[in-house]
C-alpha cells in the first residue's frame, strides 16, 4: 500500500493486488495514509500453497479488474 | 519549548524559608541581622505569618521556589543583575558569612544545621508543579474526559490499549517521565510504521507512562524504538507479517542492574517491572503512534503473547562468555538494546549431557526445527542458554564463537532430506537442491544469550522471522541518556 501511494504521488498510476484476507489491512493502511480511494484488486485467498497453474488462473481472472482500475475509474 | 522564565528577584540577598523547617526557625534571628545589613528579600513557602521578625513575601504557589530550583530550605541566594551568582543551603555560619559579606552572623547558634526539603520538591506536589509551570513543553492533544467517565475504561474505549489496563497519561505523569531523558520532548526519535508517523520523545513518553514505565526506563524504550524503526529491523514487516513474531528486546550493559532488570529466574516471564514495562512501551508506541493494530495492518495468523511485551536482560555477571552486545560490535561496558524479530520462546530439555559435544547435538537438533525442519537459511534464532547448560560448555572451555561454530557444523542439512516431498512432506526446498548440503542458519543467524535461573538443565529457543533484506536483521543500539 505504501508503494502504491508512493507511485501515485509520483504520477505513476498503480493498483494494489492482494488476496481477499488482506482487505481489512488494505483499508486500514489506505485510510491512515490519507488515500482511502487507492485502487485495489483483491484476488481469492489462499495464495502461498497454490500451484503455478492456479496462480496463472488467478492472474488471468484478475486482469480485467486491474485494467479497469487503471483505466476506467476516476480517482482524486 | 523552554519553561516560563523565572519570576524576578531583586538584586541583593534572597532567602527562602518555611515555618515547618526547624533550621528555618533557628535562623530567624539571622534574617533580622541580614535585613539590617542591606537589601534582603525573604520568601516563605508555608505559613504567611512566618518569619515574624522580618518583612517577607509568601511564595504561595511556589512559583519562585520552583523556577529558582530551590531544593532545600533555608536557601540563601545572592542576586546580581537579576541573576543568581551564589547559593547556600541549610545553615552553615561560615558559608552564610562568605556569601552575604556579613560577619558575626547568628551568635549563639551552632556552626551547622542541615536544612529541610523545599515544598517545591515535595514528592506529593512536584508533579503538579511541573505540569503547572512547564506543561507548555507538551504538544500532545489534551483529551478531555467527561466527569462521569471512568478514565481507565475511557482508554480501552478509545482503542489505546493492548487489552490490558494502561496508566492514564496525564500531563503530570508525562512530564515526570520526560525527566528520565535529556532529550527534548519535540525531538523525533523515529518515523513509526505502518502509518509513518513522526514519533517524538514526548509521544514515546506518553506511551511509556501508559505501559507502566518509570522515568529511568525511558532511555531504553527510546533506544528500542530507534532500533525497531531502522530499515534493517523493519518493524513494519514484523508487524504486518502473518507469522507470529514481534520485537524481542535483549538488554546488555550496566543499565540492566540500575533498572533491576531480570536476567535470572523466570527471565523471559512475568514479574519484573522493567522487563515488562519496557517491552510493552515499545509495542504501545507501534500501536498508538504508528497505528499498528491487530486485525488491521497487523496480520499475524496467531501472534504470540510476547507481542504484549518481550524484553529481558542478559546475565552477564554469571556468563562464561562475552556479552551478546560485545559479540555484535558494541564496546564492552556500554548499555545496549538488541532487537530481534522473534516468535514465542520454547524450551530445550537436556538433563543428561555432560559433554559439550552431546549438548551441542541436542541444541542443534532442536534448532533444526525452527519453523520447519526442512526449511534452511530463511530464519535466524536466539538461543537463550541457561546457566546449567552454559556450565557444560564453560567446563570444556568452549567460548561463544566455538559454540556457534559447533552448532553450525551440526546444522548442515542434506538436500535430499529437505527437498519438497522428502519424508512424505510437501514443504521443503526445490528439487534442484537435492544434491547440495544447505546450512540451517546463515553464518550470523544464531544469537547466543546467557540468561535464566541457576537450576534447570534447560535452554530456550526463540525462532525468528524471514531474515535478510526481505525480512528483519537483528539490530543493536546503544542506550543514551
Amino acid at each position: 500500500m505504501h508503494d502504491i501511494v508512493d507511485l501515485e504521488s509520483r504520477g505513476v498510476p498503480g493498483v494494489f493486488v492482494a488476496s481477499s484476507e488482506f482487505a481489512r489491512a488494505a483499508e486500514a493502511q489506505a485510510g491512515a495514509l490519507g488515500f482511502p480511494s487507492v485502487a485495489r484488486v483483491l484476488v481469492p485467498h489462499p495464495i502461498q500453497d497454490r500451484t503455478d497453474d492456479e496462480m496463472r488462473a488467478h492472474a488471468d481472472a484478475a486482469l480485467d479488474a486491474i485494467l479497469a482500475e487503471l483505466t476506467d475509474r476516476d480517482r482524486p | 519549548m523552554s519553561p516560563a522564565p523565572a519570576p524576578a528577584l531583586p538584586d541583593g540577598l534572597a532567602v527562602i524559608v518555611k515555618r515547618d523547617c526547624a533550621t528555618c526557625r533557628l535562623v530567624e534571628p539571622v534574617l533580622a541581622e541580614l535585613a539590617a545589613a542591606g537589601r534582603l528579600t525573604v520568601l516563605t513557602q508555608d505559613d504567611p505569618a512566618f518569619p515574624a521578625s522580618v518583612e517577607h513575601d509568601h511564595d504561595a504557589d511556589l512559583a519562585v521556589s520552583w523556577h529558582w530550583a530551590i531544593e532545600t530550605v533555608p536557601t540563601v541566594l545572592r542576586i546580581e543583575g537579576g541573576e543568581e551568582v551564589a547559593r547556600a543551603e541549610g545553615w552553615m555560619r561560615s558559608r552564610w558569612e562568605a556569601l552575604t559579606g556579613v560577619s558575626g552572623l547568628g551568635a549563639g547558634l551552632p556552626e551547622f544545621r542541615p536544612g529541610c526539603g523545599s515544598l517545591s520538591v515535595d514528592p506529593d506536589r512536584v508533579d503538579e508543579l511541573r505540569a503547572r509551570f512547564s506543561g507548555d513543553r507538551l504538544r500532545s492533544r489534551r483529551v478531555e474526559l467527561a466527569s462521569a467517565e471512568d478514565e481507565m475504561e475511557a482508554l480501552f474505549a478509545r482503542g489505546w490499549t493492548d487489552g490490558l489496563p494502561v496508566v492514564p497519561p496525564t500531563p503530570e505523569r508525562v512530564l515526570r517521565m520526560l525527566e528520565g531523558t535529556s532529550r527534548e520532548p519535540d525531538e523525533v526519535v523515529a518515523v513509526v510504521p505502518p502509518d509513518l508517523v513522526a514519533g517524538t520523545v514526548e509521544k514515546v513518553a506518553v506511551n511509556a507512562v501508559m505501559a507502566g514505565c518509570l522515568p529511568e526506563h525511558l532511555p531504553v524504550v527510546l533506544a528500542a524504538l530507534e532500533a525497531a524503526c531502522t530499515d534493517e529491523f523493519n518493524v513494519h514487516g514484523v508487524l504486518a507479517t502473518t507469522m507470529p513474531v514481534g520485537p524481542v528486546i535483549v538488554v546488555n550493559g550496566p543499565i540492566r542492574r540500575r533498572l533491576g532488570m531480570n536476567s535470572g529466574v523466570n527471565a523471559l516471564g512475568q514479574g519484573n517491572r522493567a522487563n515488562l514495562a519496557i517491552g510493552r512501551a515499545l509495542q504501545l508506541v507501534v500501536r498508538n503512534v504508528g497505528g499498528g493494530r491487530p486485525g488491521e495492518v497487523d496480520r499475524a495468523t496467531h501472534g504470540n503473547p510476547g507481542k504484549l511485551s518481550f524484553c529481558f536482560a542478559e546475565d552477564e555477571e554469571g556468563s562464561p562468555w562475552e556479552p551478546l552486545s560485545v559479540s555484535r560490535g558494541a564496546p564492552a561496558g556500554t548499555s545496549t538494546v538488541t532487537l530481534f524479530a522473534g516468535e514465542g520462546p520454547r524450551c530445550v530439555v537436556d538433563q543428561l549431557s555432560r559433554t559439550p559435544e552431546s549438548l551441542a547435538g541436542t541444541l542443534a537438533s532442536c534448532l533444526r526445527t525452527v519453523h520447519h525442519p526442512k526449511l534452511p537459511l530463511g530464519f535466524d534464532a536466539v538461543l537463550v542458554v541457561g546457566p546449567e547448560h552454559a556450565r557444560v560448555f564453560a567446563d570444556a572451555g568452549w567460548d561463544r564463537a566455538r559454540i556457534v561454530e559447533e552448532l553450525h557444523a551440526r546444522l548442515q542439512l542434506p538436500g535430499d532430506e529437505i527437498v519438497r516431498g522428502a519424508g512424505g512432506i510437501a514443504e521443503g526446498v526445490p528439487e534442484a537442491f537435492a544434491a547440495l548440503t544447505l546450512p540451517k542458519f546463515r553464518p550470523d543467524g544464531i544469537l547466543l544469550v546467557h540468561a535464566g535461573g541457576g537450576a534447570g538443565l534447560f535452554s530456550t529457543i526463540i525462532g525468528g522471522w524471514a531474515n535478510g533484506d526481505v525480512g528483519s536483521q537483528p539490530v543493536t543500539k546503544e542506550i543514551l541518556a
